[in-house]
């Protein structure tokens, strides 16, 4: 018996001395693997777990409908991305996807993503602004500043001091505009001489804001938690006033996600369901024209080309999220799997 | 192979340093008066060598039983999952006391030096409705144990390893007839600075573990008086842990995060025997505080919380075959912490009814537990169990049992700001489990083996979930059908004056959610995440003389780490060797030693997605022995 409890025990020792692998794996992470882009597909951004390392992109192809899971994994040599994948954009035929834990940028070649270049040196990088096609501005969470990038070396090599938290941005004639959500206001950045030029007194936690067709900014606020109620606010740069304020009615909701269609005449947010709302309409929307149907909305993304709009659900946050496509009209055209946790969409152009 | 062939010579040649340990806690088997558990409900009790073998309570279970156990690296955190349930799920007694935190309801681990106890045990499924409400998985149970004689025990222990670890451990148990006194103390350092490779960067890069510092102390004091009938003590224990938390593999830049946890424990008790009355009557205080700092993201977080528990249990032996007992347990919890909008307190009253019926070759217990937490009352958790003697001449016993238990939730769940929900209901388990058991003893040889199988239901599982907006919110939603089989075996023989001993607990758990979060969930009839199917733990210990060789083989299958099952982390298997001996100065005192191969084949692991664990490690350790008889 005792021998038998050995030879049992060596089986096991033997049986372990294969080379394995080491930490998370995927199953079926592969399928359709693709190595270019089209102007046809839109590249989605899989924040992954914090911490997990699985963030990923997945390509959806609009004229073939067909996915591509972790295509930047495929074209790595199967090297993670990262992981919280917070946001994405697309300069000069390169992607910048700022992954706040990881603590870095990772700039690919948008026709076959392969990575070209690391920006290291963050705290928690949130969302990416090119200045021009040399210099970014990079909001990064816990570290009081936002941060000067070269886009010729990729690296940092300066930063603008900020008090606490700063999230989307945005550039427009000449003028940098910043949601500074710790302090409920917008801040204006002179990117010439990267100095804080002016603070605006906006509602509380602005979380994104988008320019119009007028020339407006428009700024969402979610108002905290239940801490006050949010707003939409239309903000004209020209003569630095706020020209109007749209107050949600119930304190407890949070809406996000503000984007504008191509032509810079509607704006959409997520608030629950997906909400709709043109620039001269004088109240906001009572309805959504896409109801969650009790899914959890995390992303959203309008086509430029189309209007169509992409809405992403986590589900639980612990698996393979999904994506719907509507028309601008709110019926849908397609749903499909995406990676963990899709929170945005590029449209390559 | 040739790792192990190396440390034979390395180690078998000096003997001079060897050594060996053992006994060095004067086990013994130990009446636990007040929450003994009937033979037809499932425990295991973990033997003096894996206690000492072992640094802390993570480590006792992971390498000895087939319970899992979550870790986050050497020192860091770790929690439990017993057959499938969650954290929580899992109550940690000592003494009797319900040390888990009422804010998350979870134990960490890995703060529990095993040097503070002298026994400790599993009670599984079931099994944990007689220790208290709350534990849909099982219990651990953690004891000490008083004796009053003049002996007086004294051990210093020393212990020096890889990456930075120092140990040092002290024991004093003194007395006499009437009195009984002791004394730990423990101190423990370590860089915890081990390398591993980091898959998540090119060219996968060799790195060593950075912010990973552990440094703990503690004290356990402890005076008992023997009166006739009955025994008076009390028991303090106090335990400091600071320790810095590594940054997760994907993480660029170092969080420099920290995390200080500070315990004070103290107990009284009185415990007695009457003709056929047992009574125990404690009071205990538990204060935990735990800080936590993340310099990067200039958090800083404070945590204060307090359990007054008290339990008057008692056993009334109409005859040996007819026992009735009546436990009643009332506790109160505080929490403090910048987390909740104010202080939140909880009165909670658990009542324990049972029998215990032995009919020759049958015994039959029935219990009920009505339980008050708060304002919510639950009048039935019942719990039934069988065994029954299959022969006359053989030990060997079929049993079954079954039961339900309910879990309250925690002040976390209940207050967290933003988030925390004051609608949630109790979890609840429904827990069903049958068995064989056999031992034999021919000559020199003896077998204990259990074969069980279990299946439990549990409902109303709360998880936190984001809500539209910026937080987390818990519900009820979560259905977990949990089955699987357990098996243990212990041989022990010897040939002349070579003693051998086998052992191998294994376990085979299913664990499915049943519930969907929403219509395109596609995590149903998956494999709860973080729970291997399979568990094993085994061990072969050699003892020639005092010289004695130990080799622990432990396996976890793979970990699925997202809820579609589409991620997992591989499989761990982990071979450790130690080999000790003793030499006896005088006959008051020995010095015992051990070298320790921990990891000998150096595999690359987590348990936690990108916490990386330690590859192959050493470990010598020293005991002092001293004893006046």
């Amino acid at each position: 018996m005792s021998r038998l409890l050995i030879a049992f025990l060596v089986v096991f020792f033997f049986s372990s001395c294969k080379k394995d692998k080491i930490g998370p794996q995927c199953i079926s992470c592969e399928e359709n693997p693709i190595n270019t882009t089209s102007n046809t597909d839109v590249l989605i951004v899989n924040e992954g777990n914090f911490g997990w390392g699985n963030a990923s992109l997945s390509v959806y192809n609009k004229s073939s409908n067909q996915v591509s899971q972790n295509v930047y994994e495929q074209q790595n040599n199967g090297l993670p991305l990262g992981d919280v994948a917070q946001s994405i954009y697309q300069l000069n035929g390169k992607g910048y996807v700022v992954l706040n834990n990881s603590s870095k940028i990772e700039v690919i070649n948008m026709s076959n993503f392969s990575s070209t270049a690391t920006i290291i040196g963050f705290n928690s990088p949130r969302f990416f602004l090119p200045i021009n096609n040399a210099k970014a501005y990079v909001t990064d969470l816990y570290s009081n500043s936002i941060q000067i990038v070269n886009l010729t070396t990729n690296t940092i090599y300066g930063n603008i001091a900020v008090s606490g938290w700063t999230e989307e941005l945005l550039i427009y004639n000449d003028t940098v505009y910043v949601c500074d959500v710790t302090n409920n206001q917008l801040l204006i950045i002179n990117p010439q001489n990267d100095q804080l030029v002016g603070t605006i007194p906006i509602g509380e936690n602005p979380n994104s804001l988008v320019i119009d067709k007028n020339n407006k900014i428009w700024i969402l606020c979610d108002g905290g938690m239940s801490s006050s109620n949010p707003q939409l606010i239309q903000y004209n740069p020209a003569n630095r006033t706020i020209e109007q304020t749209f107050i949600f009615p119930i304190i407890s909701q949070s809406p996000n996600h503000l984007k504008i269609n191509a032509n810079g005449g509607v704006l959409y947010f997520l608030n629950d369901g997906v909400y709709q709302f043109n620039i001269t309409d004088s109240n906001l929307p009572n309805s959504p024209i896409i109801s969650s149907n009790s899914n959890l909305f995390y992303g959203l993304g309008i086509d430029p080309a189309n209007n169509d709009i992409y809405v992403a659900d986590a589900i639980d946050y612990v698996q393979n999220g999904i994506v719907f496509r509507y028309n601008s009209s709110g019926g849908l055209i397609h749903q499909f799997n995406a990676g963990l946790i899709p929170n945005g969409f590029l449209f390559v152009q | 192979m040739k790792v192990i062939y190396t440390i034979f010579l390395f180690i078998i040649a000096p003997t001079a340093f060897s050594q060996p340990l053992i006994d060095t806690i004067n086990f013994k088997p130990v009446e636990i008066i007040d929450n003994k558990i009937p033979a037809s409900f499932k425990i295991s009790s973990f033997d003096s060598v894996s206690l000492q073998q072992s640094a802390n309570l993570s480590d006792l279970i992971t390498t000895n039983s087939s319970v899992f156990i979550k870790s986050y690296g050497l020192g860091s955190l770790s929690s439990i999952s017993f057959r499938g349930t969650g954290a929580s799920h899992t109550k940690v007694l000592w003494n009797g006391v319900a040390l888990n935190s009422p804010m998350n309801g979870q134990i960490d681990f890995s703060l529990y030096p095993t040097l503070f106890f002298d026994n400790a045990e599993l009670h599984y499924g079931a099994s944990g409705l007689i220790d208290g409400d709350g534990a849909l998985g099982g219990s651990v149970v953690l004891n000490n144990q008083e004796q009053f004689n003049k002996q007086t025990k004294i051990t210093l222990n020393q212990i020096v390893g890889s990456f930075g670890t120092y140990t040092t451990g002290f024991k004093l148990k003194t007395g006499n007839a009437l009195w009984f006194y002791e004394t730990q103390l423990y101190g423990k350092k370590a860089q915890n600075n081990y390398s591993y490779t980091n898959i998540t960067l090119k060219n996968n890069p060799t790195e060593n573990l950075e912010n990973a510092v552990v440094n703990q102390y503690g004290i356990q004091q402890a005076i008992y008086r023997k009166f006739k009938n009955s025994t008076l003590g009390t028991r303090i224990w106090y335990f400091n842990s600071d320790r810095e938390l590594p940054s997760n593999l994907t993480r660029s830049e170092l969080t420099n995060e920290n995390q200080q946890d500070e315990s004070y424990r103290a107990l009284i008790e009185w415990k007695g025997l009457a003709t056929k009355f047992q009574y125990k009557i404690s009071s205990a205080f538990v204060k935990e505080l735990l800080i936590y700092e993340n310099n990067a993201a200039s958090m800083y977080s404070k945590n204060n919380s307090y359990i007054f528990d008290n339990n008057i249990n008692t056993s009334i032996y109409f005859d040996y075959k007819f026992k009735f007992t009546n436990n009643l347990n009332i506790n109160y919890e505080i929490a403090n912490t910048d987390s909740y909008a104010q202080e939140y307190n909880r009165l909670n009253a658990s009542w324990l009814l049972g029998i215990n019926k032995i009919f020759n070759s049958l015994s039959i217990d029935i219990f009920n537990r009505t339980m008050m937490v708060g304002e919510t009352f639950k009048n039935l958790a019942p719990g039934v169990g069988s065994q029954l003697k299959l022969f006359k001449k053989e030990d060997f016993f079929v049993k079954a049992n079954a039961g339900i238990n309910y879990h309250y939730p925690t002040f976390n769940d209940l207050y967290w700001n933003p988030g925390g929900n004051e609608n949630l209901k109790p979890e609840y388990a429904k827990m069903l489990e049958g068995g064989l058991c056999y031992a034999k003893s021919i000559n020199q040889f003896t077998l204990n083996t259990e074969i069980t199988t279990f299946y439990s239901y549990v409902k109303d599982w709360i998880i936190w979930l984001p809500t539209f907006g910026n937080y987390w919110s818990p519900t009820n939603l979560k259905e977990v059908e949990n089955k699987g089989i357990e098996f243990a075996l212990n041989l022990s023989t010897h040939l002349k004056k070579l003693n051998f001993m086998g052992k191998i607990n294994y376990a085979y758990t299913e664990s499915t959610n049943m519930n969907a979060a929403s219509d395109f969930d596609n995590s149903v009839n998956k494999q709860l995440i973080y729970v291997p199917y399979h568990k094993l733990s085994s061990t072969l210990q050699l003892k020639y003389k005092s010289l004695q060789l130990i080799y622990t083989y432990n396996y976890t299958g793979e970990l699925f780490i997202t809820t579609d099952n589409n991620w997992y982390l591989p499989a761990i298997f982990i071979s450790d060797i130690s080999i000790s001996n003793q030499f006896i100065v005088q006959p008051t005192w020995s010095i015992s030693g051990s070298f320790s191969v921990n990891n000998i084949i150096n595999q690359e692991y987590q348990s936690v997605a990108n916490r990386p664990m330690p590859g192959r490690n050493y470990l010598l350790s020293v005991f002092i022995n001293f004893t006046k008889p």
